[in-house]
């Protein structure tokens, strides 16, 4: 099948502390800051990769697309994707400013309908906006069936149809989506057994979490294509539906520790002291 | 080459990855417990595909070797001059070079126990064995599925191994040998399945006289004791033991390139080149990880409440780290610009490197410790296992005193 991963790089999560707002409080500031994969998008290549593939005899079975919209830079997390295995990228170049849930639910639109995939398997959200809204909003547009939050994805009826274990708050909600749709993933998808796909025997167990990249993988990375595009050459609205008036940190923590001894007293200051409820 | 290039990048960055999942969290019971590192070195080479790209290297030899040389095959792209095929080749070696780095921030004596197996062992291998030989041993060698070992120093012989050599071959009067002797300090001796044993050819003739030969032998061989591992005072990572001959009897299959022609003393060189030119990258992985722990240190460690970065003592240490580290990351950068052109450093100049890395490695330790003060001693704190790791890097292949000597006799020669 053919499948479609767009994937965010954003700060590392590990120095999330680091992040700047300027001066004026207009932007957040990246300077310095190392990048990476979002990790539920890289969950959604891993996903994406055992979805086309018979593991055991390392064959592949579909086409597996990764895209991102971003500066020139945006390049290097589409190799390391290509790296893991993914056989092409499409790089959208855009600013950040541009960018916002409904644009790039837009600008992924019109790339549905240019590649046609059989399905878009995606992060459930991003780790540093965590709006959790470009999937749901991209299935609005396409008009196609959509299950956010896969734990589990197996593939029935000849590649047709999918069957998808949510997470949810009470527990597992079991769909079965008709293709071609849009699925979010969530972190369990990339447990050993999170995706069936009928050709990969079933008691095949798959390392936990995303592959590493082979060596290999990483030099073949370079010699996969990459296709420029241009979002003003999308032939799609560019404006932005949210706007950010305004960033400020929370202010610093003052480290005061107060020790209650009953929950009415803990009620009391919170009430009074911290007015916190 | 002056800078890593992106693909470099990605694989260190990828490697990186694996070492902090898997090696770091097992660092106390690799480096302060028993914990053997081959089932950690199996994983990497399995999970990176190092093994299936070192096996098509090792065939695409092989197939070189029977055609007896001569024309490349034409998908071969190390065996050719073209641009390209530099490039493959350098990026072969980096390939080897970018995961010792990333090790070496954790363990280096994981390091050390791949390198004796993979680097050593092989490398003996294929210099000196027929290709039959070859192709018997070394492709399980490669993916460390059998670990190797490389036995040349004795209880008496050290520095000066051929000439103190007691290790003996006997003809048996059969075709094969009887061969006797000890070996210590030997890097993966306790569980090697192969080990590479050189001894001397004793013909009735005086010590002095006689040739020295190389064989392989096999784990579990009868009158082969393999000890216990050794107490060290680093990279306790690696494994390192003593081997014990007594009367082992061996075909000529045994005897490596099947002839007693090949004097080993004749392409030794080589060999010590290759072993002590593995010494800078591992020096990288020491200083750049010794550096980056004191750069945190030194912006978090608050005393006469300020940041001991702010310090000019402190601020002196940093940047004599960091001239190291550059200095160490240049030799590496020129051994995987020499593989690409397809030059061999001179022993002389694999002294020289040698030599600079070892001892600037166990400066910058050193150095990394003080900075820390007590929390530097403590072993809670990993620049302490690091400077004792460093050590050694001043002893093995070679100590300080020979690389010196080395280089001088070369100056002097002409």
């Amino acid at each position: 099948m053919k499948i479609l991963v767009p994937v965010k790089r954003v700060c590392d999560p590990d120095n999330a502390n680091k992040v700047k707002v300027s001066a004026d409080g207009a932007t957040v500031t990246s300077d310095g800051l190392e990048w990476k994969p979002n990790p539920f998008d890289e969950y959604a290549v891993e996903a994406a990769l055992r979805l086309n593939e018979n593991a055991p005899k390392n064959e592949k079975l579909g086409e597996t697309l990764v895209c991102s919209l971003g500066p020139a830079e945006v390049a290097q997390t589409l190799r390391q994707a290509l790296a893991m295995g993914a056989d092409r990228g499409i790089l959208i170049d855009a600013t950040d400013g541009q960018l916002d849930t409904t644009v790039v639910a837009r600008a992924l639109k019109a790339l549905v309908d240019k590649e046609k995939p059989d399905l878009v398997l995606m992060g459930k959200q991003t780790v540093d906006g965590d709006s959790n809204a470009v999937g749901q909003t991209l299935a609005e547009m396409l008009g196609w069936p959509m299950a956010t939050f896969a734990m589990t994805v197996s593939t029935n009826d000849g590649g047709k149809t999918l069957t998808v274990g949510r997470e949810v708050d009470t527990g597992v909600l079991t769909l079965k989506v008709t293709l071609p749709a849009v699925v979010t993933v969530d972190l369990r998808i990339v447990a050993p057994a999170g995706i069936k796909n009928g050709a990969t025997p079933a008691d095949h167990k798959y390392n936990e979490g995303a592959r590493y990249a082979s060596l290999k993988g990483i030099m073949q990375a370079k010699k996969k294509a990459i296709d420029q595009l241009k979002l003003s050459e999308l032939g799609i609205d560019t404006a932005t539906s949210s706007a950010y008036p305004k960033f400020e940190l929370p202010p610093a923590r003052t480290g005061n520790c107060v020790f209650v001894e009953t929950v009415d007293d803990l009620l009391g200051k919170l009430r009074t002291q911290a007015k916190a409820i | 080459m002056i800078e890593w290039s992106e693909e470099h990048k990605a694989i260190a960055q990828a490697v990186r990855r694996f070492v902090e999942d898997e090696i770091k969290p097992r660092r106390q019971e690799l480096e302060f417990g028993d914990t053997p590192p081959y089932e950690l070195l199996r994983k990497m080479i399995r999970t990176f595909g190092m093994g299936e790209l070192q096996l098509a290297r090792f065939a695409a030899q092989i197939e070189r070797e029977k055609r007896g040389g001569g024309e490349p095959a034409a998908k071969d792209p190390e065996a050719s001059d073209s641009p390209e095929s530099w490039r493959a080749r350098a990026d072969a070696v980096a390939m080897q070079i970018i995961p010792t780095i990333e090790i070496c921030r954790y363990c280096p004596g994981m390091v050390t126990a791949m390198g004796v197996s993979i680097g050593l062992t092989v490398g003996t291998i294929m210099t000196r064995g027929t290709t039959a030989q070859k192709e018997r041993f070394v492709p399980a060698l490669l993916t460390m599925e059998k670990i190797g070992a490389w036995a040349i120093t004795e209880p008496g012989s050290g520095s000066d191994a051929f000439g103190s050599m007691q290790a003996t071959a006997k003809r048996d009067g059969a075709g094969g040998y009887v061969l006797q002797g000890s070996k210590t300090f030997i890097t993966n001796g306790p569980y090697a399945d192969t080990i590479v044993f050189i001894c001397k050819l004793d013909e009735g003739n005086a010590a002095k006289e006689r040739k020295v030969l190389s064989f392989i032998l096999d784990k579990g061989t009868p009158g082969l004791t393999q000890s216990k591992p050794l107490r060290k005072m680093g990279q306790h990572s690696s494994p390192t033991g003593e081997l014990f001959l007594e009367d082992v009897r061996v075909g000529k299959d045994r005897l490596l390139g099947e002839t007693e022609e090949r004097e080993y003393r004749a392409g030794a060189k080589e060999t010590f080149s290759s072993e002590r030119t593995g010494v800078a990258a591992m020096a990288l992985g020491i200083v750049e990880q010794c550096l980056s722990l004191s750069i945190d240190y030194a912006k978090n460690r608050v005393q006469f409440g300020r940041p001991i970065g702010e310090f000019q003592l402190i601020q002196q240490k940093l940047a004599l780290m960091e001239v190291a580290r550059m200095n160490i990351q240049n030799i590496v950068f020129r051994q995987i610009e020499l593989a690409g052109h397809g030059r061999r450093t001179t022993l002389a100049e694999a002294s020289a490197g040698k030599l600079y890395c070892a001892r600037a490695a166990m400066e910058v330790a050193l150095e990394a410790v003080q900075l820390f003060g007590g929390n530097g001693y403590m072993a809670e704190f990993h620049v302490e296992q690091l400077c004792r790791d460093a050590k050694v890097l001043q002893i093995y292949a070679g100590t300080d005193e020979i690389q010196t000597l080395q280089i001088a006799r070369d100056l002097l020669k002409a």
